[in-house]
């Protein structure tokens, strides 16, 4: 499935889930009947939720079908925002009422990211559990289609190239593109890297820009320091905007490094738009079979600490470059 | 992956002495996607020694000879050599811990056990170690409840109060089967223990040397003490005596304890019904077990059924003591096992602030670990930080860097014990800051405390962990 239908699916969900018409795409027969009833009750809990908010800020958003004028009257700037909503902790917010075990419901919230106990109105979901799986999801489509910032690509020193996409909708349909450098851009590779290095490492943007921004300041110094301790120099960083995970093969082959490191943004999820994943490879070169790739996922502050990351993944190629194998050729 | 190592428990009671083989099973639990977690997924007893009296010399020393020959007897039974003992763990328990030469005893005995047999005492890990033994932990957190252990021996009783499976508290009190002693044949009363004898003197029980006692005899004393176990779990307000038969402490008793479970030599005669003569054994056990099953401590609490009774610190010392550091950690020195090595835990407020403040606590208290000037091997414990930022870390690191400069010039790696997961990266910083010229060990996943004892075995799992013992060291 790919992001479009992804994300349609899951607006399709949402919008039967709060009980609403889908504003403009894709409205379906079945669903104006509840609407009217439902759309004064949506208001109403959104008023709920932040109770000293004013109330036409939230019944504006809440109902878009409202005049515009009439809008841009009753909007007016008190420099006051809404919480964010997505600073909560899940783990520890139990919305059930009068739980039998508050105390074993909450342990075994901490174990999962799953949303358990999240008590119900009626038939559906709280208004602060909508709200917040609507929080979630669009830090998830943010972090698809934002970019990682310019200056933070200077900030980390970072060499900044870019595949053959030329905008975030190719990049999401094709990725045969999102795999592939022009000549000049192979040359400029050549020229600002070391030939035949022992490890090479890139970063790409990949499914999530925030990962990279939430992550990479931690991981590159420790596994640059990891890599000294055993001797080994990691040179220039790399970095490929609109990057599939395939396009390390091609570096592979440009710069003939023993070992490529990519750090890239894993695709979101609605548990964390953070999450970072390494795909190391032995002598990855264009073509080769995705086995031979050794993946680290789930690098985030709620899954593995990206120092901690760092620290395990110079090991990891450290190993790589003394047993001459990666992927499922190399058992750990 | 699945690998096995086999571990040895020993445990030295008043009295008496037992051993039991267990088998631990490691797996690692994460995908083949992530960093690898291995954890003990499986503990099994394999062997079960006969139970021996603790032989005791005639200056009231412990018989080294005579243990050493009961250990080698039950290896050679079990058809295991002492070469195939990856870990475990002797303890050495109740009024043998006291004999002048139990330190000594213990030392050996844990280096004849085995190579990574580590030497264990105190009454607060006895307590934990019985009710680990006794699944009283299993059992609070399968139900998600509270349920507090008492094991109940010759000499002691152990408490230890668990709830959701994290260990709350522990306690000892001095109550026993065999504090008083009754001759199987004549029933006369052989022994009383001192404490005891003031128990009875205090309520005006009529109790003496060389009388003539039935069952009926003795109710009143017992029902004291079972009113003292009453007091000690809370079901019963503190009355003018438990201060005096509390051993070294008691439980906080600040909440409500749902469940209890028995071990100890005493519990078999709570759970089941005696058969024979109640002064088999020449002592008061089956009279204060059933004696406890009639009082309110099976009425008024839910009784959960102990996995081990008698053999529940042996089976404790040899399944619950060995655990297995994280798996992201550092050692660049190979020279386990490392045995016996007193923490420094730092506070909270030490860690919290800047590198300097971090380094001066450690040098401040270093100084406790310095006998006639001397410096020990110690090992730094911290709490961590979940996620740390990788300047975060290189705080730590050079705090820890300057604070253990006197530990330097040591012969021994540093060793450094995180809470949190960070110790990879941690050690590695520190590596560096030492300019890879000092080995160091630097674990995480570990919790310890001040006035534990670390030991550390050769790593397992094709390199990835160590196996950890955290234990106290305490004779009386």
């Amino acid at each position: 499935m790919n992001e479009k239908d992804l994300k349609s699916m899951i607006e399709s969900i949402l919008n039967e889930m709060v009980g609403n018409a889908p504003a403009e795409t894709s409205a379906k027969p079945t669903a104006p009947a509840p609407a009217p009833s439902a759309a004064p009750s949506v208001a109403a809990a959104a008023v709920a939720a932040p109770a000293q908010q004013a109330q036409p800020t939230a019944s504006a958003a809440a109902q878009p079908t409202m005049a515009p004028q009439e809008q841009m009257q009753e909007q007016v700037d008190t420099g006051e925002c809404l919480d964010d909503i997505t600073e909560i902790n899940l783990r520890k917010l139990l919305l059930v009422d009068n739980p039998e075990d508050r105390e074993g419901y909450l342990k075994m919230k901490e174990k999962t990211p799953a949303r358990l106990g999240v008590g119900r109105a009626g038939p559906r979901y709280k208004t602060i559990t909508s709200l917040r799986f609507r929080a979630d999801h669009a830090a998830a489509q943010d972090a698809v289609f934002s970019y990682v910032s310019e200056d933070f690509v200077k900030e980390m020193n970072l060499v900044a190239v870019e595949t053959l996409c030329s905008h975030k909708d190719e990049y999401i349909t094709r990725p045969d593109l999102g795999r592939q450098f022009s000549a000049e851009t192979i040359e400029y590779i050549k020229q600002n890297t070391t030939k035949q290095a022992k490890v090479q490492i890139m970063v790409g943007d990949g499914l999530s820009s925030a990962a990279i921004e939430a992550n990479l300041r931690d991981i590159v110094p420790a596994i640059t320091q990891g890599l000294k301790m055993y001797g080994l120099e990691a040179g220039n960083i790399l970095f490929v905007k609109h990057c599939r995970v395939p396009s390390m093969d091609v570096i592979g082959d440009a710069t003939e490094a023993d070992v490529v490191c990519l750090l890239v943004g894993e695709r979101p999820g609605l548990v964390t738009a953070e999450s970072m994943s390494a795909y190391i490879a032995y002598k990855p070169t264009v073509g080769m079979p995705e086995a031979r790739r050794t993946v680290i996922s789930n690098i985030h502050s709620g899954g593995t600490p990206a120092v901690e990351a760092g620290a395990h993944i110079a090991e990891l190629i450290k190993t790589m470059i003394d047993r001459k194998a990666s992927g499922i050729d190399l058992k750990l | 992956m699945n690998e096995q190592l086999l571990s040895v428990g020993i445990d030295m009671g008043t009295s008496t002495t037992q051993l039991v083989l267990s088998k631990l099973h490691i797996e690692n639990l994460a995908s083949s996607f992530t960093v690898p977690r291995l954890v003990i997924t499986n503990k099994e007893v394999v062997y079960r020694s006969d139970i021996c009296f603790t032989p005791v010399l005639a200056d009231n020393r412990i018989d080294m000879i005579q243990i050493q020959q009961f250990v080698q007897e039950q290896y050679a039974k079990a058809g295991i050599s002492k070469e195939e003992i990856q870990t475990g763990a002797v303890i050495i328990t109740g009024e043998t811990a006291r004999k002048e030469n139990a330190s000594e005893v213990l030392q050996s005995l844990s280096g004849f056990a085995g190579d990574f047999v580590v030497a264990t005492a105190g009454p607060d890990l006895e307590s934990i170690i019985a009710a680990k033994g006794a699944g009283a932990h299993t059992y609070s957190k399968d139900r998600s409840t509270s349920i507090v252990n008492i094991d109940i021996g010759g000499g002691t009783s152990n408490l230890a109060l668990f709830a959701s499976g994290d260990l709350l508290d522990t306690g000892c009190l001095d109550i026993g089967g065999r504090l008083i002693k009754v001759d199987q044949n004549s029933h006369e009363i052989t022994y009383i223990a001192p404490k005891i004898k003031q128990l009875a003197e205090r309520r005006g029980i009529p109790l003496a040397l060389g009388q003539r006692v039935t069952p009926v005899d003795l109710e009143p004393i017992i029902g004291e003490m079972v009113k003292l176990l009453e007091e000690s779990v809370g079901i019963r307000p503190l009355g003018d005596f438990y201060d005096t038969i509390v051993t070294n402490k008691g439980l906080k008793l600040d909440r409500n304890i749902a469940s209890i479970s028995f071990s100890g030599g005493v519990a078999d005669y709570i759970y089941n019904e005696s058969t024979g003569d109640v002064f088999q054994y020449g002592d008061i056990g089956i009279l204060l077990g059933r004696a406890i099953a009639a009082s309110p401590l099976t009425k008024q609490l839910t009784v959960a059924r102990a996995a081990e009774t008698i053999r529940a610190t042996v089976v404790g010392a040899g399944s619950h003591t060995t655990e297995i550091s994280g798996s992201t950690i550092t050692y660049t020195d190979e020279s386990f096992p490392i045995k016996s090595v007193p923490i420094l835990k730092l506070s909270l407020s030490d860690e919290s602030s800047d590198d300097e403040t971090l380094a001066r606590a450690i040098t401040d208290k270093l100084s406790w670990f310095k006998l006639n000037n001397d410096l020990q091997q110690v090992a730094i414990a911290i709490e961590g930080k979940s996620s740390p930022s990788f300047q975060e870390v290189q705080k730590y690191a050079r705090g820890l860097h300057k604070g253990m400069a006197e530990l330097l010039e040591q012969k021994y790696p540093l060793i450094v014990v995180v809470h949190h997961d960070m110790a990879k990266v941690l050690g590695q910083t520190l590596y560096a800051l030492l300019d890879y010229k000092k080995d160091v060990i630097c674990l995480d996943s570990v919790v310890v405390d001040n006035g534990d004892y670390i030991d550390i075995g050769k790593p397992i799992a094709d390199g990835k962990v160590l196996p950890i013992v955290i234990k106290t060291l305490v004779f009386h």
